[in-house]
């Protein structure tokens, strides 16, 4: 089977695992009954026969008399229009909204983080298989077995203290400096929602309008979740990479370049580190997987307004939007970063075919 | 491998395997803390006064801490002592706030978080691998319609699935195994179904079925044997996640800030918002139990998964 062939497979079996991703968020919608639903959208200074009015109209409106599997199709519907009902952060804003609002914040992160781990991850992973059973290698190995035993919110805690308390080199909360705020022109900041534009980030945007106090105030609320979440990802990345390393160094091609009389060098960076490398981009579902659980937990620490944070203030505030629109766009971006991975692994392994 | 039960050359494979898992210190290491923790939690169940604790109380219930605070007074955490040796920390109980003994509230988490950590991983692990194994070895439609179903489950991040499940079904400690299982289950689907596929194809099952023997006798004598020792590693490391995971979901306030549990998680969670004051060991002591607990259980695992690695043992 052709590259394209299997490409164009695993895309139209993406409808039914977006059809059953959907489904079980529609269902969460749908778990507290009538009343739960409509309750945002209701009039709580309604009573009497008016407030009995207001609910009828609002089930014709949500075709919450229709069936279950009807409602879903005009939910769809409307999902698909951009229409994601509301959520009650930032004191109640479409979901839709909302998520232009998170998600940038989430990507940074995200992106930064993930852009850390391989940067020290692969010559920490390689130099430690390389001196096997060495000083350092069992120093690395106590330490990533250490930090992939502990819990995220205690690495983050532990920075926290320590950059935050106990060095005072880093802010620690939230997304910038609060005597800054008052600086910024409502011209690209929205002072009511604290929402800059045009890219939501508010680091690029003040740099862009040329603010660059602000931007290098922003720029540090940014490092110590990325620390964090670095330090969490890092520990399981660096034992595959080792492992693999390991394995490729085992192998015959390796001894005939030994034999042949290739330096140690030569044969380490570029016979061998190419090939570990290469059975660890199926660890990158892994790591986007980690990357988003991650950034649940690291935004909660640090008040980072991202995805996540807004995920525990739903979860917190029993707010039914939120938690709808953020596990459906966790489900996208996982479901498409593994198609990602699934492609990008028959692109660069062509003994791969499908 | 597959060799039967009690013979010679079984014997002889245990032996090797025991030599293999003895010859790495680290996972031995391991394997006594994780004993030791499971006595602890066993002598906890059975005699708590023999561990220091007065009044066991009713597991998982807010009744539980409430009951036990005569061993401390204060109004503030005190630090560590030669009569509270993990110092002392707070709790929001009914009627304002109280102290208790950390030590003592340790030990009696551990056997709830045990507990729950294997339940959890065994349920889950038991739906998945049932799953799996029938997606494998069935193959054709059942396997399309499992794994599609597997996806979705897959398809979003187990914390976030845990949060949406918790939220529907309520925030208790109960409720938050509950929801845990219901994430943990497709990886097992996952990694049953891929051993299925890959065992299916040896010689032996070949040689089986030109023998003349039934699919369903296959699956039991040839198939099941080697698909469960991989398997059992893996619950068996996962059982250290569990606990962190928990912990997390604690930490982000999946459970309300008054249930008073002994849950490792839960405590650590409690004595963070202590720990800036200055009460450090509020947070240390339980989060280096969490941690400890997973260290041991990985560091074992990684010992099980070099026993069955035949390229490991020559």
């Amino acid at each position: 089977m052709k590259l394209w062939v299997y490409v164009v497979r695993r895309l139209i079996l993406l409808i039914p695992t977006l059809i059953g991703l959907t489904f079980i968020v529609f269902g969460l919608l749908h778990a507290g009954g009538t009343t739960e639903f409509i309750k945002d959208y209701l009039n709580p200074r309604l009573t009497g026969p008016a407030r009995q009015a207001a609910i009828s109209d609002l089930i014709i409106r949500f075709h919450l008399n229709e069936p279950l599997f009807v409602q879903y199709f005009y939910w769809i519907r409307a999902v698909l229009g951009g229409d994601l009902g509301y959520t009650a952060v930032q004191g109640g804003v479409p979901v839709s909204t909302a998520l232009t609002w998170f998600l940038p914040n989430t990507l940074v992160l995200t992106v930064f983080a993930s852009a850390l781990t391989w940067i020290l991850a692969i010559p920490i992973g390689v130099f430690s298989a390389v001196r096997r059973d060495s000083v350092i290698d069992q120093g690395v190995r106590v330490a990533t077995f250490t930090l992939y035993s502990m819990p995220i919110f205690l690495i983050g805690y532990g920075l926290l203290v320590l950059f935050g308390v106990t060095w005072r080199v880093l802010p620690i909360e939230g997304m910038l400096n609060e005597q800054l705020y008052t600086d910024l022109p409502s011209s690209w900041f929205d002072h009511s929602f604290a929402v800059s534009s045009p890219t939501h980030i508010l680091m690029f945007d003040a740099f862009i309008h040329g603010y660059w106090g602000v931007a290098w105030d922003a720029f540090l609320h940014v490092v110590a979740p990325t620390l964090t979440l670095t330090l969490a990802l890092l520990a399981g990345i660096v034992r595959i990479l080792r492992a693999s390393m390991l394995e490729v160094l085992d192998q015959d091609y390796i001894r005939l370049a030994r034999a042949k009389g290739a330096p140690e060098r030569v044969v380490n960076n570029l016979h061998a580190r190419r090939n570990a490398l290469l059975p660890t981009v199926t660890t990158f579902g892994y790591l986007v997987a980690s990357l988003l659980g991650g950034a649940v937990v690291v935004e909660d620490i640090f008040t980072f307004k991202g995805i996540g944070w807004w995920t525990t203030q739903a979860l917190l505030m029993t707010d039914v939007g939120g938690i709808m629109g953020t596990t459906l766009i966790f489900g996208l971006v996982l479901v498409l970063a593994n198609l990602a991975v699934d492609i990008l692994y028959g692109l660069l392994d062509p003994r791969i075919r499908y | 491998m597959a060799v039967a039960f009690g013979s010679k050359a079984r014997f002889d494979d245990l032996r090797l395997s025991a030599r293999v898992f003895l010859a790495n210190k680290s996972a031995v290491a391991g394997l006594v803390i994780f004993l030791g923790f499971l006595i602890v939690g066993l002598l906890v169940t059975l005699t708590p006064g023999l561990m220091g604790i007065q009044d066991p109380g009713v597991f998982v219930s807010n009744a539980f801490i409430n009951a036990n605070v005569a061993n401390c007074s204060g109004a503030w955490p005190e630090p560590p002592s030669a009569a509270h040796w993990f110092g002392t920390t707070e709790y929001q109980g009914a009627g304002g706030f109280g102290c208790i003994d950390l030590f003592n509230l340790i030990l009696k988490a551990i056997p709830v978080d045990l507990a729950l950590s294997f339940f959890i991983v065994l349920i889950g692990a038991g739906i998945g691998t049932v799953i799996g194994i029938l997606a494998g070895y069935m193959g054709r439609y059942v396997d399309e319609g499992l794994m599609r179903l597997t996806d979705i489950f897959f398809g979003i991040p187990f914390l976030v699935l845990a949060i949406a499940v918790g939220f529907v079904i309520g925030r208790t400690l109960l409720n938050m195994a509950v929801a845990l299982m219901i994430v943990w289950w497709p990886l097992y689907a996952r990694y049953g179904r891929s051993l299925t596929l890959s065992t299916k194809e040896m010689a032996f099952v070949e040689s089986a079925t030109a023998a003349g023997s039934g699919r369903w006798k296959i699956l039991f004598k040839h198939i099941l044997p080697n698909v469960l020792p991989p398997i059992f590693i893996q619950i068996s490391l996962d059982v250290g996640t569990v606990v962190g995971i928990f912990s997390a979901l604690a930490f982000i306030g999946f459970l309300p800030t008054d249930a008073n549990l002994p849950e490792l998680g839960y405590i650590t969670n409690q004595g963070l918002t202590l720990a800036p004051l200055g009460y450090w060991w509020t947070v240390v002591f339980p989060g280096a139990t969490i941690t400890l607990f997973a260290l041991a259980v990985n560091l074992m695992g990684d010992g099980f998964r070099d026993v069955i690695d035949p390229r490991r043992r020559s």
